[in-house]
């Protein structure tokens, strides 16, 4: 069974950039009670900045990466204040469909702008190869895992121990309440909104070396995060990332075993099969669909 | 705006269309506002009535449109015995998927409609062998009202109407029924309405039956009408945004609302399509580009849509409100 360690580290691999992608998603809606529609568009944005980058002044992604930080916590904040806040109080379906809204825009910006066109990012080392043991790897794909997984340590820790973190967890956990004791909750959800959207703009930098790039590109990947997202526990941070390696799993086993044409419909399944059994996910409170909050 | 008034004129000039209007652009036109309209009420009747606010309708438009294509190209069958299977199909689905996603409320039940049309799509266009997969189905051109072969659009125009009145009769029904009373009680508050012994379980999946077979039927007169199935299109979640959208924009709830909604978007894309004309992909981009901003800005400032924007002003004036 020569495939089992090819298929563990492409899982571990993929599953820690799924991470990434999931980590925004879900940190967003635990903190504001908002599913991002939209999360896909910046990962695709994200995508764009790495490639003009690169096309443009031969920057490389890896140095896009650092650059690219503030410009995208910018621009998530941006669009905070002008999109979000206004519906920040109304109900889930407004909500949901000023996302959408968001979503079609931004694609469509991509697409008047930049063409339907696939774009590559074709860097000097792009057919580097890494073995271990007997797996191979793209030397691309394992930087992503690596600075995915520091990211989404980075991020983790800045919501345990930093004092920006607890107030963004108190406000997950009783809005009002962390009004009542001082706390600005519209200065968190833009800081929340901007943090999850530079977790996703830097996971769209760290795919571009890998897969091309293109005006909907966001959306094959944000479906794994959804599914992910909900999997793990919608608001779930440590739940969004062991269910990104599940996803990750049954998405490499099933390309591997059933092709990679229909390995879609498994985890869609998968997600219907949470959605039905347990919606609140492994780690996610029980009953909290029910309530829809 | 309870009165029927406005919808009657509305249906009675789609009706006068085929009469006095020969050119086949407006008449165009006019299919489509009611196919689309027919669509945006049959969502409507789940997403607005029943409060289950689906991404995932285009499922059922493309198993309408796909019955009906499948069935004439494989086995002969008349695209009416297809619209029937699919509307069969898609009250099934209805009911699989309302019983499923009972449970779930708000953004979960957004999320599992919209996982549930993926997996169509994926299906019509992996599974080659029966759907011929990605490349769709162009839908044979027979000629006769049994085929809807016709190349009359003035008929087509009387079979859209007929389905758009038929949509509108049902969500005219869920106002001012009983039924309706109690599905407006569930959608407002469903612990209160289960504690008064509506039977909320069983009316939410039956208004998500009933509008999945309506969507079916729209799919499949849509699939004759245009001639070609693209499942990339027709299982789209831009499509299920569509008829949302279009309701949303003219009245989420209100019977007439998603007819005005679908006019307008038409009118947008016309209007567009006019003035950009020829550029191809940045035109699509540019129309929804607006499109989407639309449908914030809507959100945001009008939640509740045209229709009671409208009727707040016509009630306003005291002359004109002693109709309504």
């Amino acid at each position: 069974m020569h495939v089992i360690p090819q298929l563990v580290v492409s899982t571990i691999l993929l599953g820690g950039i799924y991470a990434l992608i999931a980590v925004g998603l879900t940190l967003i809606f635990g903190v504001m009670r908002v599913v991002n529609f939209a999360h896909g568009e910046f990962l695709m944005l994200g995508m764009y900045l790495a490639f003009w980058a690169f096309a443009l002044l031969r920057l490389d992604p890896y140095v896009t990466l650092v650059l690219s930080l503030p410009l995208v916590f910018g621009f998530g904040w941006l669009s905070y204040r002008m999109v979000m806040r206004p519906v920040i109080h109304s109900s889930h379906n407004v909500q949901v469909f000023t996302t959408v809204g968001l979503s079609i825009v931004l694609q469509n910006v991509a697409l008047v702008l930049w063409s339907a066109d696939s774009q590559f990012v074709r860097t000097s080392y792009y057919t580097v190869v890494v073995r271990i043991g007997t797996a191979v790897l793209n030397l691309a794909q394992l930087i992503a895992f690596a600075v995915a997984v520091l990211c989404t340590a980075a991020l983790f820790a800045f919501m345990r121990w930093s004092y920006t973190g607890k107030v963004m967890r108190a406000t997950a956990q009783d809005r009002a309440a962390a009004s009542l004791m001082g706390i600005d909750t519209g200065r968190v959800f833009a800081l929340t909104w901007a943090v999850g959207v530079t977790c996703v703009g830097v996971a769209g930098v760290l795919l571009a070396p890998i897969y091309p790039v293109y005006p909907t590109a966001g959306l094959q990947f944000v479906l794994i995060a959804f599914v992910a997202v909900v999997l793990g526990g919608l608001g779930e941070m440590a739940g969004a990332l062991i269910a990104s390696l599940i996803v990750a799993a049954v998405e490499v086993v099933g390309s591997y075993v059933i092709g990679t044409a229909w390995k879609e419909v498994l985890y869609l399944l998968l997600f219907i099969g949470i959605l039905v059994v347990r919606p609140a996910g492994l780690l996610g409170q029980r009953g909290a669909e029910a309530i829809g909050t | 705006m309870k009165s029927t008034w406005p919808a009657i004129t509305f249906f009675a000039l789609a009706a006068l269309g085929p009469v006095l209007v020969r050119d086949a652009f407006l008449l165009d036109s006019l299919i489509l506002i009611l196919l689309w309209g027919a669509t945006a009420a049959a969502w409507n009747v789940a997403g607005g009535y029943a409060g289950q606010v689906s991404l995932g309708h285009a499922a059922f438009f493309g198993l309408g449109a796909y019955s009906a294509a499948l069935l004439g190209t494989k086995w002969d069958l008349s695209p009416w015995i297809g619209l029937l299977v699919g509307a069969v199909l898609a009250t099934a689905c209805g009911f699989i998927i309302g019983f499923l996603s009972n449970r779930l409320r708000g953004p979960y039940f957004v999320l599992a409609t919209i996982a549930f049309s993926q997996v169509f799509l994926i299906v019509a266009s992996r599974w080659r062998g029966f759907t011929s997969g990605s490349e769709g189905i162009p839908v044979p051109f027979r000629p006769g009202f049994w085929t809807l072969g016709i190349t009359d659009k003035r008929v087509w125009v009387v079979i859209v109407l007929v389905l758009a009145v038929s949509v509108y009769l049902v969500e005219l029904y869920l106002e001012r029924s009983r039924r309706g009373y109690q599905l407006a009680a569930v959608r407002e508050d469903e612990d209160a309405a289960l504690s008064l012994g509506v039977p909320a379980r069983r009316l939410k999946v039956a208004a998500i039956a009933v509008s999945a077979a309506l969507t079916a039927v729209a799919g499949a007169l849509w699939a004759q009408y245009v001639g070609f199935v693209d499942p990339f299109y027709v299982f789209s979640v831009d499509l299920s945004v569509r008829f949302a959208l279009a309701a949303i924009l003219g009245g989420i709830g209100t019977p007439l609302g998603p007819f005005l909604g679908a006019a307008l978007i038409l009118m947008l894309e016309t209007y567009l399509r006019a003035r950009f004309g020829g550029i191809g992909a940045g035109l699509v981009g540019i129309y929804l580009i607006i499109y989407g901003t639309a449908l914030i800005l809507m959100v945001r400032f009008a939640p509740q849509g045209l229709v009671p924007l409208i009727g707040e002003r016509v009630r306003r004036r005291p002359v004109a409100g002693a109709g309504s």
